[in-house]
């Protein structure tokens, strides 16, 4: 344990005392705080390089870790969409493109941007580095126990990544991992491909379960005083929400990973029925593929969720610091949020619609999918009416905001379409579902994760971004993902069916050739783009313009801390007192058009809250 | 549980923008649980390992083989010992816990010696039985009822490992500690005793469904719904 850290600690009794000693008159009472009961945190500090920036304890370091493998990971999916387009758009004009590389790079694409970008991004990147902050705690609970989260997913990564270079390559069984298929010859990456893709999922499962603990813990159990579970901002309950789906949908994932590795390696039969190869019986019977469907699915529809909730979290206070409003409706946000994250658990199947089960299942999950657009639509309308005679900002985190609305809405009509067993058979396998979940689930996300990059950076490194490069960079990638996926979807219509690694000669396809090759054309404008912001970064970080403290003039606690960037233990001598909720904007009576968290009444006695 | 729910909903329904609930809410201490961060953590881990072995149980359901005699496991007798085993080590446990409540430290050592010992004796006797099984021709590759108990197995094994390691860091610091400042580790002691509690009620959970998910009781149900 560090000793600097014991020159800093207070005890939060005095510190409650001398704020609440301090008002008089107009408020007095309304200053009042009690004393914390939430023990003040015993911090490691690193000295080396080492401790301080590798094997590091602090939580916005660790998130910054997070931030950068994911990153890397997400750049690596990339380039593999890109080889993927190209085969699609110009086929043969990449020789090396054999269809065994096609579905490996389809299904590592998948799981990479799926597991190892987003989710680890938005929970691992932004979940550490802003929890402790928004909550007003020193770091997270456990910050050794997120240490080794980090670093498990790390390993998960390198064994991920590893499965490039083994013999037979990774595996091509697509990201959903069907068995039979991912585990018998003939599947490109059915020997080690598919073993150490298991292997990596556990070991991610592992390591996040540690730093979900942290999360759920921190937000529970170490908020500062005055920071109930409704001062919160949504960014917090999102992230939250999240992290509870993720504990209960991940080991879904564990099971289905552990018990494929076993009928691989082991000949057991979980997923495995009788089956016949060239006249001949395999050792394998009595176990079922549906099986490792439900199982998947148990744990992939959440996983929509896991991305989605912490971007609607970052996107409503995203949206609230730069339209200088309140978010509209802050309860119902909340609602919406456990509401989605609840119903999520309920969905499931309608993955499984083409998979031969019961009618009755299908009537089922498609009426528990269309009931969870409800909340979903509330929080659109929402946005929208915060947005509403705000004092906008058109900026470039507003753009991404923006976008990202049209974006989600886009995406999630064509969710309602899917969502209805009728109309789903007929689209099912084809480009239709991937321009969906694309649109839904990849562009949606990723523009709140740049509007969140371009929002948060000055507090990460004490600079802004350059504005300019944001435009461009966004207006790129705004115009260049719909003309990725709006022409899918009439592809889809055609009947172009996804997965394929070349069209034939079917006379239906040919009219999609043209159609194919603009969409790889713009696939990689959209991938080429996403170097604006590196590029960004790189010059912010030499010339950038100083943010000094709380530039975008925002009500939540992580732009009061003492010194910008925060440095560990966030808070310097004492712990902030938290006096009212995130969205104090444009108040009538109050001298400046925010007010922040840690105000007390007494300071802004002649201000009108409005009623929200 | 009654008032988790309360709790629950009443925070939802909160209007924090109102000046009324300013003032409540500025009485707020900033933990929402009377509970320590590592009882916080062992009820975490609970609800996930609870995901863990419901889905395997419900694999077991879902894949048993209708040629397979379901008791064949239950049939053998160190199956029987092992759970007594068990029994035994969440007792002491217990008992460690309410000492510790009561002030009561001169045993204290001692028990948790005990409960290491079983415990590390418990995992013994499954290897054994896993080895009696495979002497019998019952691998791990048979058919999914051996399947699903050796992975069943496994997996409890591998939580009461994990549980061991941090049974010997709180050991290690406790014998180096006197016996008045044994109260010192008292929240570590009563999250680790929940959590052996919680690998009990899982091992009950899966001789329960054992025993009841059998042959006769399956032709029981199927004659209730004709």
């Amino acid at each position: 344990m560090s000793e600097d850290f014991n020159d800093n600690k207070t005890i939060q009794a005095q510190s409650s005392e001398a704020i609440s000693g301090g008002g008089s008159g107009v408020g007095a009472d309304a200053d009042y705080v009690r004393p914390a009961e939430v023990a003040d945190q015993d911090l490691y500090h690193g000295h080396s390089f080492i401790t301080k920036w590798i094997f590091c304890q602090d939580a916005k370091v660790i998130g910054v870790q997070y931030f950068l493998l994911a990153t890397f990971t997400g750049i690596i999916g990339l380039i593999l969409s890109w080889l993927m387009r190209l085969q699609l758009g110009f086929p043969g004009l990449a020789p090396f493109m054999t269809a065994e590389h096609y579905y490996q790079f389809v299904t590592m694409h998948g799981m990479i941007m799926v597991v190892y970008f987003l989710t680890a991004l938005f929970l691992g990147g932004f979940g550490n580095y802003l929890i402790p902050l928004m909550v007003g705690a020193r770091d997270m609970v456990f910050p050794y126990l997120n240490m080794v989260s980090f670093w498990s997913f790390f390993v998960a990564v390198a064994v991920l990544l590893a499965s490039f270079f083994v013999p037979g390559g990774p595996t091509g069984s697509g990201w959903t991992l069907y068995p039979p298929q991912a585990i018998l010859e003939g599947t490109p990456g059915s020997g080690y491909g598919i073993m150490l893709m298991c292997i990596s999922l556990i070991l991610f499962v592992a390591g996040f379960t540690m730093g979900g603990l942290n999360y759920l813990i921190t937000v529970l159990q170490a908020r500062t005083r005055g920071m109930t579970l409704m001062r919160m901002p949504l960014t917090v309950w999102g992230i939250f929400t999240a992290t509870v789906l993720a504990m209960l949908a991940f080991p879904a994932l564990l099971v289905g990973a552990l018990m494929m590795s076993l009928d691989n390696v082991l000949g057991t039969s979980f997923f495995m029925p009788t089956i016949l190869k060239a006249g001949e019986v395999l050792e394998y019977g009595g176990g079922s593929p549906i099986l490792f469907q439900h199982l998947f699915w148990f744990f992939g529809h959440p996983e929509v969720y896991i991305v989605a909730l912490p971007a609607f979290g970052i996107i409503s206070d995203l949206i609230s610091v730069h339209a200088r409003k309140n978010i509209f409706g802050y309860r119902m946000m909340v609602w919406a949020i456990v509401g989605i994250g609840a119903l999520s658990f309920f969905v499931w199947a309608h993955h499984m619609y083409v998979s031969g089960m019961n009618p009755w299942f299908g009537f089922f999950f498609a009426t528990t999918t269309l009931i969870i657009a409800v909340p979903t639509a509330m929080k659109v309308y929402n946005w929208i009416l915060t947005l509403w005679r705000g004092n906008i900002r058109l900026n470039t985190v507003m753009l991404w905001c923006l976008g990202f609305i049209v974006t989600f809405v886009n995406g999630g009509i064509t969710g309602i379409f899917l969502g209805n067993v009728s109309v789903d058979v007929p689209l099912s396998d084809t480009y239709f579902v991937i321009a969906h979940f694309h649109m839904v689930m990849g562009i949606a996300p990723l523009m709140v994760i740049m509007g969140a990059v371009y929002h948060w950076f000055p507090l990460v490194a004490g600079r802004f971004l350059d504005e300019k490069l944001g435009k461009w960079h966004f207006w790129l990638t705004f115009l260049g993902a719909y003309s990725i996926y709006f022409p899918m979807h009439y592809l889809g219509f055609i009947g172009v069916p996804r997965r394929y690694f070349e069209m034939y000669d079917s006379p239906y396809v040919t009219s999609a050739v043209g159609m194919n090759e603009f969409i790889s054309l713009a696939a990689f404008i959209v991938g080429a783009a996403q170097f604006i912001l590196i590029y960004n970064i790189i010059k912010t970080l030499k010339v950038g313009k100083p943010a000094g403290h709380n530039p975008w003039q925002a009500c939540s606690l992580e732009w009061l801390t003492p010194t910008v960037p925060p440095e560990h233990g966030n808070w310097g001598d004492r712990l902030p007192t938290v006096h009212r909720w995130a969205y104090d904007y444009s108040v009538p009576g109050a001298k400046e058009d925010f007010i922040t968290q840690t105000t007390p009444p007494s300071e802004v006695a002649n201000t009108e809250v409005e009623k929200t | 549980m009654s008032s988790i729910i309360k709790k629950l909903f009443g925070t939802l329904l909160e209007k924090p923008w109102e000046e009324s609930q300013a003032l409540i809410d500025n009485k707020h201490v900033g933990k929402t649980f009377g509970v320590t961060n590592q009882m916080s953590a062992v009820i975490i881990i609970f609800g996930i390992s609870t995901a863990i072995f419901s889905l395997i149980f419900t694999a077991y359901l879902y894949s048993i083989p209708p040629e397979q005699d379901t008791t064949l496991i239950l049939k053998n007798k160190l199956l029987w010992i092992n759970t007594l085993v068990l029994i035994f080590v969440t007792y002491f446990f217990n008992k460690i816990s309410k000492d510790l409540k009561n002030n009561l430290t001169n045993k204290i050592k001692n028990n948790i010696i005990i409960v290491g010992a079983l415990s590390y004796l418990f995992l013994f006797l499954q290897i054994i039985l896993w080895y009696q099984l495979m002497n019998q021709g019952h691998f791990v590759s048979t058919n999914n009822y051996f399947s699903s108990y050796y992975i069943f197995t496994a997996l409890h094994g591998l939580h009461l490992l994990g549980g061991l390691f941090f049974w010997g860091q709180i050991s290690s610091r406790i014998f180096k500690l006197k016996e008045k400042d044994y109260v010192k580790e008292t929240s570590n002691l009563q999250a680790l005793s929940l959590y052996w509690l919680f690998l009990f009620i899982v091992w009950l959970v899966f001789f329960t469904i054992m025993f009841i998910y059998n042959d006769s009781v399956i032709a029981w149900c199927k004659s209730l719904i004709a």
